[in-house]
């Protein structure tokens, strides 16, 4: 087999997959190139976020297509799996086991010693806040103990891409906060974080890209600005603060690019829905030159929220 | 736009072999095991019958017993018959002691959804289902094969190195009938586990497949007029197994072939079970 060109080795990707389990569609032609950083998998229920991610840590094998992890395919789960680490949805522990044991006998099976194996369990215990919980046992913990736990034994072999199925759901505002700048931290080191989430907002905060899908599909990906002004069928709405909204209104409402305008409900600014956010914001500098002093300008729908309306819909994004 | 670098080092240590890894799954699970003082008590008395033995042996070579009682030597004879009793008694303690331990082994997992922890890993399905067996294999072992060759060692002790060379084939019996009724009683009880995940229920159907089989033997061979329904009743099957190797005529009229066919088939039917169980994933239907 020829060795992947060396740009590959350092990318996640997914060439036309598709994935079925019988007659039930899980993915189908999914080509995505994910490279480090936060990247975010949002979808309604059914949509294939999870079978995706269990593609890309190699427990599902696609039906069609080819997936290379680093450069590494599933054929090779000894690499691939050294490379990768899983945290599911769902409360997934063996019974009995205290969160240290938990953590220390999964290290074991990929062959680390004894020592190496405490060594890296009570790094991944520190990295999550857990090292007073270590000797409880799993089943006692709270839903966000157990969340951070799974996390734990995600980053305990130290892999270069995390899948990490909905890890801040359960989590007390403190906490997330915490996991959020942990994930912005294993980013920065130049590993893949792939989360998948349903609170959007929080998406939007901490992704560097965004993977949206929709019954297997991909609707859209990469990064949610670049995203939002690729769906033209939707204008772009624009929130601009200044002293006269009013005279604002009347001067703009004339030129062709811009599709709507309304004054907020506070009276203090202007509502714009505009076709060619560039050639508005070409226009706003003309307006600022003659009188009329602008606070801000604040795209109103470029987040991850008012993209997901547009392209899936009322869908409720799943769990 | 963000850069990344990359500051961490991964491990560059040696590894275990991975032939070795299923070892680690038994780790917790006999300190489990034997929480349960039920267990412990049981696990016990399944030592009564052997140490009964070892006196039995022991009063076979005692000259002075022998002629205080007047018992001739030829009447506590050790063996194949004795150590096919041994076999025959041990091996029901087991199939008890895997209806308390069996089901414990798979389900937990399934119920927690914990198999996907293990599948990310470099371990693989088989590596699993033996990993979970081999905590059956130990417990099993500790009470059939294991006490069977001590015994066998002791009267070959006794008896001398002639009984030992003229006897050889009980201490193979021994091995060979003990693990295949492990391995059966290992796969029978994995595959319930798997498939069924409330434990009584599993130890329930584990217990309730050998005296289903019976019944429903005894009816098709009844209804029928044939022997072939006597193939579905596994105690018999490999009560006729034991007997052939232990060298004594068995009294279950099923062929020793067609006892063999009928211990592979029962053998696939479980693998089969559990490969449609043990995976990462659970297809929704």
């Amino acid at each position: 087999m020829t060795a992947p060109p060396p740009i590959e080795q350092s990318l996640v990707v997914l060439d036309d997959i598709s994935r079925f389990y019988g007659e039930v569609l899980g993915v189908n032609r999914v080509t995505l190139t994910i490279p480090s950083g936060i990247t975010s998998l949002v979808g309604p229920n059914g949509s294939g976020k999870t079978t995706l991610m269990n593609i890309i840590t190699g427990l599902v094998r696609p039906t069609r297509g080819s997936v290379r992890i680093l450069g590494v395919t599933p054929s090779e789960p000894e690499r691939l799996f050294r490379l990768v680490g899983y945290s599911t949805q769902f409360d997934s522990f063996p019974k009995g086991l205290t969160g240290f044991q938990f953590i220390y006998s999964f290290l074991r099976l990929f062959g680390y010693d004894h020592a190496e194996c405490e060594k890296l369990a009570w790094k991944s215990i520190e990295r999550v806040n857990l090292v007073e919980a270590a000797k409880r046992k799993v089943a006692a913990y709270s839903k966000g103990m157990r969340q951070r736990i799974k996390l734990a034994q995600a980053l305990a072999h130290d892999p270069r891409v995390l899948v990490l199925d909905e890890p801040l759901n359960g989590l007390d505002p403190l906490v997330r906060a915490e996991t959020i700048a942990l994930f912005r931290e294993l980013a920065l080191e130049g590993r893949h974080v792939i989360v998948s989430s349903h609170i959007l907002h929080e998406v939007d905060m901490i992704s560097d890209q965004v993977i949206l899908l929709s019954n297997g599909y991909v609707v859209a990906e990469g990064k949610i600005q670049g995203v939002r002004d690729e769906i033209v069928d939707h204008p772009m709405e624009v929130l601009i603060r200044c002293n006269r909204p009013a005279e604002l209104a009347s001067k703009v409402f004339h030129e062709e690019s811009v599709v709507e305008a309304r004054l907020h409900a506070d009276g203090g600014g202007l509502l714009i829905k505009t076709r060619d956010a560039n050639r508005f914001y070409r226009l706003l500098n003309h307006i600022a030159l003659n009188g009329i002093e602008i606070e801000s300008v604040a795209p109103m729908d470029d987040n991850v929220n008012s993209v997901y309306e547009y392209l899936i819909g009322g869908e409720e994004p799943g769990r | 736009m963000a850069v990344y670098k990359r500051t961490y080092k991964g491990y560059s240590g040696g590894l275990t072999p991975a032939w070795s890894r299923f070892l680690i799954l038994p780790r917790y699970s006999f300190a489990r095991l034997f929480q349960s003082k039920f267990l412990l008590l049981f696990f016990l008395a399944c030592y009564i019958y052997p140490l009964g033995c070892l006196g039995y042996i022991y009063l076979a070579h005692n000259l002075s017993f022998l002629k205080a009682f007047n018992v001739s030597p030829n009447l506590l004879k050790i063996d194949g018959t004795f150590f096919l009793t041994f076999c025959s008694f041990q091996g029901a303690m087991g199939y008890l002691m895997t209806a308390f331990v069996g089901p414990s082994l798979v389900s937990p997992d399934l119920t927690n959804n914990a198999l996907p922890l293990y599948f990310c890993r470099p371990f693989s399905r088989a590596e699993y289902v033996i990993g979970r067996m081999s905590v059956l294999v130990y417990v099993l072992s500790l009470i059939t094969w294991v006490p069977g060759l001590i015994l066998f060692a002791i009267q070959w002790s006794l008896a001398g190195w002639t009984w030992a060379k003229d006897n050889w084939w009980i201490a193979g019996g021994l091995l060979v009938g003990s693990a295949i009724w492990i391995v059966l009683l290992s796969l029978i009880a994995m595959a319930m586990s798997a498939w069924v995940k409330w434990k009584v229920a599993a130890g329930t159907l584990i217990i309730g497949i050998f005296i289903a089989g019976a019944g429903f033997g005894a009816a098709i061979n009844s209804v029928m007029r044939t022997r072939y329904g006597s193939l579905i009743n596994l105690s018999e099957v490999i009560a006729t197994v034991w007997a052939k190797l232990f060298r004594v005529n068995p009294t279950t009229g099923i062929d020793l072939f067609d006892a063999w066919m009928s211990l592979a088939a029962a053998c696939v039917i479980c693998l089969w079970l559990l490969t449609r169980k043990v995976r990462a994933f659970e297809v929704v239907k």
